[in-house]
């Protein structure tokens, strides 16, 4: 069970892909959360989810919030433009209404964690 | 490649080309001497003239493009690569494609390749093809997962798709591409089939739900698992090639190697 | 009669043409030879975009250190609660070759398998079970944990085998050319 030291912090030289600082692709991260705010209401109305626009903000918040600790600038580009193109699907309605209900994961039975549970459904 | 000389001459027979580099670049590249006929019975034998051929137009692309051709080298006897570094792209591709005693037209692939043990773990290969001098050529690049590369949609039409393709399946980013979207997988999958790390199976399954009639989309459960076999012999097959790559033979130029 | 003037006129001008043919005229003089303009793509640009180009060129600082999880498409399941166990595969049990272990491994930890209530098949969950990753030496295999997020522990060890003076076996080796037919 070996465990390294954590690694010293070298600074390289990269390429950029979309940012050249943290200040930039904080904009562009904010400015994406605000497109993708304004569809809330489209997405409701054109793809029939049984889902109100508040809940789909908050989805929208929550997929956001999930990525709050990245720190690398070219890792949060990567995502932004991940984030664009999804929107992009959704504004041309290339995604169809199960893509659009894959974001609330409510067919995933999650297998049991408590004792309880467990013993209910015979795993011990 | 053989074509490219020979159409030389044949200019110069017509008094077509009189001053222009090719006829310079021809003789100062003259390999002296064309190795001899390969006797022993192998399973192909290659032209000695195309092979000599080949190697000369390998040294002069390294010397026109010295800050960005790393390494050149025949593949499989008879096949040129040039090995680039991945600021060359554009450059690179465009000088074979214009270039008068090229003209590498068409491109007809761009492959890509995924070695997790390398610190640069994608390759990026384009295969090109010159239709007036009936000779292909390959190009390798190198990324990770975050260095973008150039788009050469500028340069080859053809790549719009191949580099969307290459960004589904590995996630290389290409800078300045046009429209850079998903080809192959499904709106919402996540993750990239190609690299080495992504299971078989994938991570999720799809099936129709009545009661939602529509489509889900739940992780994978597998009602038999895949078992591992180990198929590989524990014998090494040819221990007399054990450090030789007789795949590849490099074409020595003036650069200096920095991969 | 007819098709045999035919076959013979473009034989005839064949020879004519070759002179009056505008490549051999311009083959003369290459100045006037037209061409079109080269137009540099940057015309079309706009000055934010020749501005975007122009501030993507240059390299930026970051720490040497990656944490790819987030775009890897690896579900967050996966990355938070796997382990992976880097190792050199066992030599083969029935066979004395050691050729395929010469390589260290990544595999992820087991899962709950069970049986499948119809046929009675090893049912698994777990997508990662059967994916193996090899790398050349064990601080790849780290490297590459690392960056994608899994903890990752070494469960080989690193050092060389002893030697064992192999008396009577290596008599028989392939290159001793010891066997004789019994013919």
């Amino acid at each position: 069970m070996a465990a390294r030291e954590p690694a010293k912090r070298i600074i390289q030289q990269v390429r950029p892909i979309l940012s050249v600082d943290r200040e930039e692709a904080r904009q562009r991260v904010i400015n994406l959360y605000k497109a993708w705010h304004r569809t809330a209401p489209f997405i409701v109305e054109k793809f029939d989810i049984p889902k109100s626009v508040p809940q789909v903000r908050q989805k929208l918040k929550e997929e956001f919030i999930k990525n709050k600790d990245v720190s690398d600038v070219r890792v949060i580009d990567m995502l932004v433009i991940k984030g664009q193109m999804e929107l992009k699907e959704i504004t041309k309605i290339w995604k169809q209404k199960g893509h659009i209900m894959r974001y609330w994961q409510e067919s995933i039975e999650y297998k049991p964690n408590d004792f309880l549970s467990k013993f209910m459904s015979g795993h011990n | 490649m053989s074509s490219i000389l020979r159409s030389i001459s044949c200019g110069l027979r017509n008094g077509l080309v009189k001053n222009s580099g090719v006829f310079s670049f021809a003789r100062r590249f003259k390999s002296e001497e064309i190795p001899e006929e390969e006797t022993r019975p192998t399973v192909r034998k290659f032209d000695n003239v195309q092979r000599s051929n080949l190697t000369d137009f390998g040294k002069y692309v390294a010397e026109c493009l010295p800050k960005y051709v790393q390494k050149v080298q025949l593949t499989a006897g008879d096949e040129l690569e040039v090995l680039i570094a991945p600021d060359g792209v554009v450059p690179v591709l465009q000088f074979l494609k214009d270039h008068h005693q090229a003209q590498f037209e068409n491109l007809v692939d761009i492959a890509g390749m995924d070695v997790p043990s390398r610190p640069y773990r994608f390759e990026i290969i384009y295969n090109l093809l010159s239709l007036r001098y009936n000779s292909r050529i390959r190009v390798k690049t190198y990324t990770d997962e975050l260095t973008p590369i150039d788009s050469c949609n500028d340069v080859y039409k053809a790549a719009n798709w191949y580099e969307r393709e290459i960004w589904d399946m590995y996630g290389v980013f290409f800078a300045n591409h046009p429209d850079l979207r998903r080809i192959l997988t499904d709106y919402g999958f996540e993750g990239h089939p190609q690299r080495r790390d992504f299971p078989l199976s994938g991570y999720v399954e799809l099936r129709y739900d009545d009661e939602k009639k529509r489509v889900v989309c739940e992780p994978l459960e597998l009602a038999q698992e895949f078992r591992k076999f180990d198929l590989e012999a524990p014998w090494e097959q040819f221990p007399n090639f054990r450090h030789a790559n007789p795949a590849t033979e490099e074409i020595e130029t003036g650069n200096k190697e920095e991969k | 009669m007819m098709a045999s003037l035919i076959r013979r006129l473009p034989k005839a001008s064949t020879s004519f043409k070759w002179i009056h043919s505008t490549s051999a005229v311009y083959a003369d003089d290459p100045l006037k030879h037209k061409e079109a303009p080269i137009v540099e793509n940057d015309v079309i640009l706009s000055d934010q975009e020749v501005k975007e180009r122009e501030k993507l060129s240059h390299l930026i600082s970051l720490p040497k250190e990656k944490t790819l999880a987030p775009i890897s498409g690896v579900p967050e399941e996966h990355v938070k609660t796997r382990r992976v166990r880097i190792y050199v595969p066992p030599k083969n049990a029935m066979q004395s070759g050691t050729h395929n272990i010469q390589r260290w491994r990544m595999e992820f930890d087991n899962r709950e398998r069970w049986e499948n209530p119809l046929m009675g098949w090893a049912s698994s969950g777990d997508p990662l079970s059967n994916m193996n990753v090899d790398f050349n030496s064990k601080d790849e295999a780290i490297e590459h944990c690392e960056k994608n997020g899994w903890k990752w522990f070494i469960a080989s060890e690193d050092k060389p085998k002893k030697e064992r003076v192999k008396n009577y076996g290596v008599n028989f080796s392939w290159d001793k050319r010891t066997r004789v037919s019994t013919k």
